[in-house]
């Protein structure tokens, strides 16, 4: 897994490729992590090139939700390819955080 | 106190205040329960993970734990991949006696002590109760926060919310209208987590097994007299 990181307009950008599993998930929430603490809580995840998630890896989402709301921020994800979704749905995390088709959409649903 | 497990913090919610015995109500469910805790707890520890076909090792390093390494071995000697719910199975209900074996760590702890006790003056049976009941508390402490905080439960409480569902300890802590009012929140969380949703099919399952089982019997007792 690679996360590419971005801020613009005050809201953290990461673009994720690949996996995210326990081996990776760690990554994704150091990126995440150093986001919120650098003053950064409006956090968008790009997901449009995830080709896998484990639990670990919902695990990380839910977390960093749970961390940027903690901080006054907000998650977003969008681009989730339809094995993700279903993943997604599954699990419930429609109702727990913002999942949109585009960044404008999770820039909005952020209050970015 | 020294930090428990999943597995044992079901089974000391599963333990009856009074007699010290494992609740009748998750007699025939405990073991799936506490292997679901087993399992949880080597996703926590970074062992295992799991998605919506497989369970598979990520670390087969142990842990230092014997019950969790144990499980963790037979895992990573596994030929095949298979599915949580296969492990549940296999860790709960053909693995001896798990309780048992929980049970006696949780007094090696020092959180419970045995006591064997006579009843009708003949039987005999050995109770756990509990030496300050403060586990119980901080695992119904937590249990409750996720309930009624409106906030995302952190990965271990959402797993032991998950198995105190699926093991029916939440219906013992709540009344009705208080299950009625948390319904949505306690599934929202439940769903979070693959391997809870496993516990609970499974745990689904031998309930009614176990009630088609009951009532056979009940049926086939007056059918005989006929």
């Amino acid at each position: 897994m690679e996360v590419r990181n971005e801020v613009a307009d005050g809201v953290a950008l990461c673009r994720i490729v690949g996996k995210i599993d326990a081996l990776t998930g760690p990554d994704l929430q150091a990126a995440a992590g150093s986001a919120i603490n650098g003053g950064h809580p409006r956090i968008i995840f790009d997901m449009r090139e995830v080709t896998y998630i484990s639990s670990a890896g919902l695990r990380v989402i839910v977390l960093t939700a749970k961390h940027a709301k903690a901080a006054n921020g907000g998650l977003a994800v969008f681009g989730l390819q339809p094995a993700i979704s279903e993943v997604f749905e599954i699990a419930g995390l429609r109702t727990v955080i913002p999942i949109v088709s585009s960044e404008t959409e999770a820039r909005s649903k952020i209050g970015a | 106190m020294k930090h428990l497990t999943l597995a044992d913090e079901i089974v000391v919610l599963m333990l009856h205040d009074d007699t010290g015995e494992i609740r009748p109500a998750y007699a025939g469910v405990a073991n799936i329960a506490i292997a679901g805790g087993i399992l949880m707890e080597l996703a926590l520890l970074g062992r295992i993970d799991t998605d919506l076909t497989s369970l598979y090792i990520v670390d087969p390093n142990p842990v230092g734990d014997k019950l969790l390494d144990q499980a963790l071995q037979q895992i990573a000697t596994e030929p095949q991949k298979r599915a949580s719910a296969w492990w549940l199975e296999r860790l709960g209900l053909h693995n001896g006696d798990l309780s048992g074996r929980v049970l006696g760590r949780l007094v090696e702890a020092g959180i419970l002590r045995a006591e064997d006790q006579r009843f009708l003056w003949v039987f005999s049976r050995r109770a756990y109760p509990q030496n300050s009941g403060r586990a119980e508390r901080e695992a119904k402490a937590r249990l409750m926060s996720v309930i009624f905080d409106d906030a995302l439960p952190d990965p271990r409480d959402t797993l032991l919310f998950s198995l105190a569902d699926s093991s029916g300890i939440l219906n013992e802590m709540l009344t009705p209208k208080e299950m009625r009012k948390a319904a949505k929140r306690i599934a929202e969380v439940v769903a979070l987590e693959e391997i809870g949703r496993s516990v609970r099919a499974i745990v689904s399952k031998r309930r009614m097994a176990l009630a088609a089982a009951a009532s056979g019997r009940s049926w086939v007792g007056p059918g005989r007299d006929w």
